[in-house]
């Protein structure tokens, strides 16, 4: 089979015994035109679109060119004060290749490009692309007098700290509210109101501190998580990861429970909700354990090395380890009470245990659960090469089949090699890599993400078990997905990819990737873009590293950077580079189903409670097994969604709110329905304003003032809906019978005004807004 | 603002949906009440999600040991289409002698498509968009829905299969036929008309409040992501509204299969103007175990399902404006595996129906090793020699071409970058 790689394979597998596979956002640098180098402006879109995309895979220290006389910097992987003396390098080493002619007058720097002269790469440009070119008008710059044609200057594209330039940030309260709506589905309380009106951004990691004790926060979490890790979403019922060789007589300990205390007519009600609720603790260990690392401060990297599972008193059931851990349990009847603990080594049900070292169960954090095995099982064909691929995606953040590169004839090559992943150099480049992976997962070597190997043993048509270079040593085949976890976390890219993941839990969507299209005219708007963003993760990235990978951290790193906090622009006009620039900068993030029903929650005190099951679909939301995406733009099947959903919670609330004493009251605190705009009251659109600005305040978290244009509109609304009213001369004395405050009993709302229903529209029109259905 | 907005998009070819008729529309909606019908041609893309056997289909070989149902003296013929026999190892769907009797007069067919790689997300990938190597390139399904229907509320439909929309148009997803009752009724309690929320004087005053709203905030300096979320937001429930158009379309009893079921959504959406394309999609075509007894599992249930779609087109008098594009991400190895199943093959083929494609052809080939042969991109005459590898982007060229949109600004900002000679002369016919 051909298994092809990825343009970001830092090709060294060719010639070299070692594959490693590069980060996609580790090629592009921030690269200042060095002051000693010529022709600077197209050396610079040389090396942005040329030197750092393709040359710099080869030639560079440990590359596959390393001892050629070309050799360049990865700007990249140096310190920011090393930086112009690199890039002045760089451009030094271009530019005595490009001044060096061949017979027929060609630059040495274009005929190795295409492949002449015996390239190692061999023809890494073609000769109609647009790379060519400008590497060509380089070579040409080459014999002008710079001075005289490219006169000496710092391009400042690429000084970052003016990236934020004229964006405005969000004003601290409204960070807040936007913190505590994401992360613990609530509003702010007053005291983290007045903290932040006293210390401002400082605050924020005392309240960020508190705030990430809450169980909203960790519901955040491991559903955002789980978006990520789709654990969630394993084939078939939660018990099915405890297989029959192993628990074969604990795995259904539901069946057998004594119900016995439940009165007879509701046993069998009882035994379906003990069997649903075990199956969802199963199903949830994966997300406990992160979970309980988190909370507990420990270290995130715990992810792939926790020598420990979590259970439940029901789980522990299932694995059969529930007598001995009883008394650990608060409570022994909560199937969601989680606590660590490690399992012996397996026993089949024919007597042979799983080999260890001291009889424990190997674990390995998630590496090691059946859930996490089973949601990426494995087939004959397979050969775990999935589970490969899904470590390098969830654990170092690197998505092998996102850039497959082209193969010349994928077919004959098929046809030619009798195993062509070891054999076919097209295909070596990514087996090498993820066939070692795969093979450290060979001790699960199962459909069901069960324990168990091959019967005839690991495939030998493959490349052996390790890592990267590393062989696995065979004292450690027993603890092989151990060995995997230890080495991982000490990977510079875990600490990004789990960087990563918290941007996607915050922003709701993946950070950047490098532009690859050099013929984009905002290419280098593009680069700076991702530039800007990567110094963002990076930085946060070491902290997290600085903090022996205490998750908590990176939520407080990201939360006060102005990635985040980016709301609106200070410059009325902008060009169209800086706006491409800019393109992505903002959260302005489509609320996603779960995230739009605790808003609710949180705002009107109740849940709406429909936005579940197919409509979660339907609004975009995932099932973490076939719909594993989540739709970030409104179609108009949301669209229409968000009208019911509007309709709807306004009718439930708004009535309902002005019949509580005004003090309890969430919406109308401040007014009454006979505060009738168009009368003699001259104080009454005082009123109504006052109203709809905490309104706007509650509802959409805006602080406008009582004449602000948003708050005309609202008011227009409003009067001009009770106006009209008026003027019809006849309509119905009450509320909406659907719309009570009592809901289904009592008797119709009086609304002799019509201002009930015009507050109940003004309402709906809140709800329908961005502010309200975006974070 | 707008205007600088607008030329941005433009000059910097940013791929944002901001149809002009968005910003116009806040303006525009005080004098309409739902958006414009889309009249067709509609596209479905049927996708054999998995990898099919085309050697089980419409590339027959029976040679050299690469079919096992068959030899190369059964292989059967309609018009000019050869297809494999399979109506005697079926047990349910429609074989393939009454697939093509009924279609082959109507069916194109491609062989010795080059997918380049054999892997599933890059080969559903570059089977989709017609591009390898990026992901910002939209679908086929989701580029035409953005230039010929952008305000259609459910403009592309998709089901499943890779569906990147390049940030062109939304893309909707409808898992049930019963969701569109609901959302046709949006304004009403339960989604009963007889109880609306709020009178329609309410419900016009919202609308004009909205789209004033729209308006001035289109006017203010803002983020460009701010922008571009607060056009979709209101161009998304503004359009909405023309979802009412659906209700006389959704089918009073529902078909049994996905494919099917999927089918019905795409039709209604169709019948009611409100949406240009739709990806459908069935799964489980990667045979890797006893190849044969799958795909003669899910071959004859996905011919079953487009003929259903096509024959429900017909009812609702929809089906001259329909274009089926039916594919899979892969072929299958010309060679069983040890547990008789068949691995990855980098060489498939696909089958085109709809106005403005002539049926009964065959355009490419493969060997009998089951190797494509290059064809002459100017006469679509084999070429063994010189000829050109069929790869997606020559297809999408030519999809966008059949569907008149390869020189819309959208397309543009998405191209092929093939040589002319490069180009499929004459594929539709």
């Amino acid at each position: 089979m051909v298994r092809t790689l990825l343009s970001l394979l830092l090709c060294v597998a060719a010639r070299s015994d070692v594959c490693t596979i590069a980060r996609a956002d580790e090629s592009p640098a921030a690269v200042a035109a060095p002051a000693g180098c010529p022709a600077q402006s197209t050396f610079r879109d040389s090396w942005i679109k040329v030197g750092e995309r393709i040359c710099l895979k080869c030639h560079v220290a440990g590359g596959d060119a390393a001892d050629s006389k070309f050799r360049l910097q990865d700007v990249l992987r140096i310190s920011a004060d090393e930086r112009v003396s690199a890039v002045t390098q760089n451009c030094d080493v271009f530019t005595r290749m490009g001044l060096v002619r061949d017979k027929d007058g060609r630059s040495r720097l274009i005929v190795k490009a295409t492949g002449g002269l015996d390239h190692g790469g061999g023809e890494v440009l073609k000769a109609d692309s647009t790379e060519l070119s400008v590497l060509q008008e380089f070579v040409d710059s080459l014999k002008r007098k710079p001075t005289e044609t490219h006169p000496a200057q710092v391009l400042d594209t690429d000084d970052l700290k003016s990236f934020f330039d004229g964006v405005d940030m969000l004003s601290d309260q409204r960070l807040l509210r936007r913190v505590t709506l994401s992360l613990a589905a609530r509003l702010p309380n007053a005291s983290e109101q007045h903290v932040v009106d006293a210390q401002g951004l400082a605050a924020f990691e005392s309240v960020l501190a508190a705030l990430m004790k809450e169980d909203a926060f960790y519901e955040r979490l491991q559903e955002g998580f789980n978006d990520i890790f789709l654990t969630l979403g394993y084939n078939g019922n939660g018990d099915d990861v405890l297989s029959y060789n192993h628990f074969q007589h604990t795995r259904h300990w539901y069946q057998k429970h004594n119900l016995d205390h439940v009165p007879a007519k509701e046993r069998q009600r009882a035994k379906y909700k003990l069997a649903d609720q075990y199956r969802e603790a199963l199903r949830r260990e994966p997300l406990e354990l992160l979970r309980y690392i988190v909370e507990q401060n420990r270290p995130f990297s715990e992810i792939l090395t926790a020598d420990y599972t979590m259970v439940s008193p029901y789980t522990a059931r299932g694995y059969g380890v529930f007598e001995e851990l009883q008394t650990e349990f608060q409570d022994q009847d909560d199937p969601f009470e989680y606590i660590p603990t490690k399992l012996k080594a397996l026993k089949h049900r024919d007597g042979k245990v799983q080999p260890t070292a001291a009889g424990d169960y190997p674990h390995a954090g998630l590496l090691s659960m059946f859930q996490y095995l089973r949601r990426y099982p494995t087939t004959e064909t397979n050969r775990n090469r999935l589970r490969g691929r899904m470590y390098y995606q969830h654990f170092l953040g690197v998505d092998i089949m996102n850039l497959a590169p082209r193969v010349s004839d994928a077919a004959a090559i098929d046809a030619q090699y009798e195993t062509p992943t070891m054999q076919a150099t097209e295909c070596v480049v990514c087996h090498r890599t993820i066939d070692p992976i795969a093979g450290l997962f060979q001790d699960y070597y199962n459909e069901d993400g069960h324990y168990g190997p091959r019967k005839d043993g690991w495939f030998t048509d493959m490349f052996g078990s390790g890592r990267e270079g590393d062989d696995l040593p065979e004292a450690e085949r027993w603890r092989a997905l151990q060995w995997l976890g230890e080495h991982t976390v000490t990977d510079p890219r875990f600490a990004i990819a789990m960087t990563e993941h918290v941007y996607y839990i915050l922003m709701g969507r993946n950070v950047l990737r490098p532009p690859t299209d050099i013929d984009d005219a905002a290419f280098a708007a593009r680069r700076r873009a991702y530039l800007a963003q990567r110094e963002l993760i990076k930085h946060a990235a070491k902290t997290f590293t600085d903090s022996d990978f205490n998750l908590k951290v990176v939520f407080q790193q990201l939360v006060v950077s102005s990635f985040y906090r980016a709301d609106g622009l200070s410059a009325v006009s902008l060009r169209a580079e800086r706006l491409a620039e800019l393109d992505d900068v903002g959260v302005v993030r489509l609320l996603s189903p779960e995230q739009i029903e605790r808003k609710i929650v949180a705002v009107f005190g109740k849940s709406w409670g429909r936005l579940d099951n197919s409509y979660a679909i339907l609004y975009g939301g995932i099932d973490s097994r076939e719909v594993t995406e989540r739709l970030t733009d409104p179609s108009g099947a949301i669209g229409a969604l968000q009208r019911i959903l509007a309709n709807d919670v306004a009718c439930k609330n708004v009535a309902a709110d002005f019949a509580l004493p005004p003090d309890k009251r969430r919406l109308f605190p401040c007014i009454q329905p006979d505060v009738v705009p168009g009368t003699t009251d001259v104080t009454a659109e005082q009123k109504i304003r006052a109203a709809i600005v905490h309104l706007h305040q509650h509802v959409l978290g805006r602080h406008d003032n009582p004449d602000d244009p948003e708050v005309d509109q609202t008011y227009q609304l409003f009067a001009g809906i009770v106006a009209e009213a008026a003027s019809r001369g006849r309509f119905e004395q009450v509320e909406s019978y659907f719309c009570k405050s009592s809901g289904q009993a009592g008797p119709r709302d009086p609304d002799p005004h019509y201002t009930l229903r015009a507050w109940r529209a003004v309402v709906t029109y809140l709800l329908r807004q961005h502010d309200f259905l975006y974070e | 603002m707008r205007r600088d907005f607008l030329k941005w998009c433009a000059s910097a070819g940013l791929r944002l949906v901001v149809p002009t008729t968005l910003f116009e529309g806040a303006r525009a909606s005080e004098d309409r009440k739902e958006s414009a019908t889309y009249d067709g041609p509609y596209y479905v893309v049927c996708n054999a999600s998995g990898g099919w056997d085309t050697t089980y289909l419409m590339d027959p070989k029976g040679v050299n040991g690469i079919n096992r149902l068959y030899q190369q003296g059964d292989i059967l013929t309609d018009g000019k289409i050869c297809f494999a026999p399979t109506a005697k190892h079926i047990s349910e769907g429609m074989s393939n002698e009454d697939f093509f009797a009924k279609y082959a007069k109507e069916l194109l067919v491609l062989n010795g498509l080059d997918y380049s790689v054999n892997n599933h997300a890059p080969c559903s990938r570059y089977m989709a968009t017609g591009h390898l190597d990026s992901l910002a390139y939209p679908t086929f399904a989701a580029l035409v829905a953005a230039c010929r229907g952008p305000e259609c509320p459910l403009s592309f439909l998709t089901f499943g299969n890779y569906s990147a929309t390049g940030n062109l148009v939304s893309m909707a997803r409808v898992p049930y036929i019963q969701s569109l009752k609901l959302l046709a009724n949006a304004d009403s309690v339960q989604g009963i008309a007889q109880h609306p929320y709020h009178d329609a004087f309410v419900s016009d005053h919202m609308d004009k409040a909205l789209a004033e709203q729209q308006r001035w905030r289109a006017s203010q300096s803002n983020l460009p992501r701010r922008m571009r979320a607060e056009s979709m937001l209101y161009a998304a429930q503004w359009n909405s509204k023309s979802l009412t158009r659906i209700t006389p379309h959704i089918p009073k009893s529902t078909p049994k299969d996905p494919l099917s079921q999927q089918a019905e959504i795409a039709l209604a959406s169709f019948k009611a103007g409100v949406c240009v394309s739709a990806n459908v999609t069935i799964g489980q075509f990667d045979s890797h175990q006893k190849n044969d007894e799958d795909q003669m599992k899910l071959l004859p249930r996905f011919l079953s399902s487009i003929d259903y779609l096509l024959r429900r087109a017909e009812d609702l008098q929809i089906r001259e404006k329909l274009i089926l594009v039916i594919q899979s991400e892969m072929g299958r190895k010309p060679t069983y595996n040890k547990g008789d199943g068949k691995d990855h093959w980098s060489i498939g083929s696909t089958m085109f129906l709809g106005p403005g494609i002539l049926g009964n052809r065959v355009i490419g080939s493969t060997s009998e090793g089951q190797f494509p042969v290059a064809l002459d991109a100017q006469t679509l005459a084999l070429d063994p020699d010189n000829g050109l590898r069929v790869r997606p982007e020559h297809i999408h060229a030519a999809l966008r071409e059949l569907a008149g949109i390869d020189a819309h600004p959208f397309s543009q900002q998405f191209p092929f970058k093939l040589k002319d000679e490069e180009k499929l002369r004459g594929l539709w016919g």
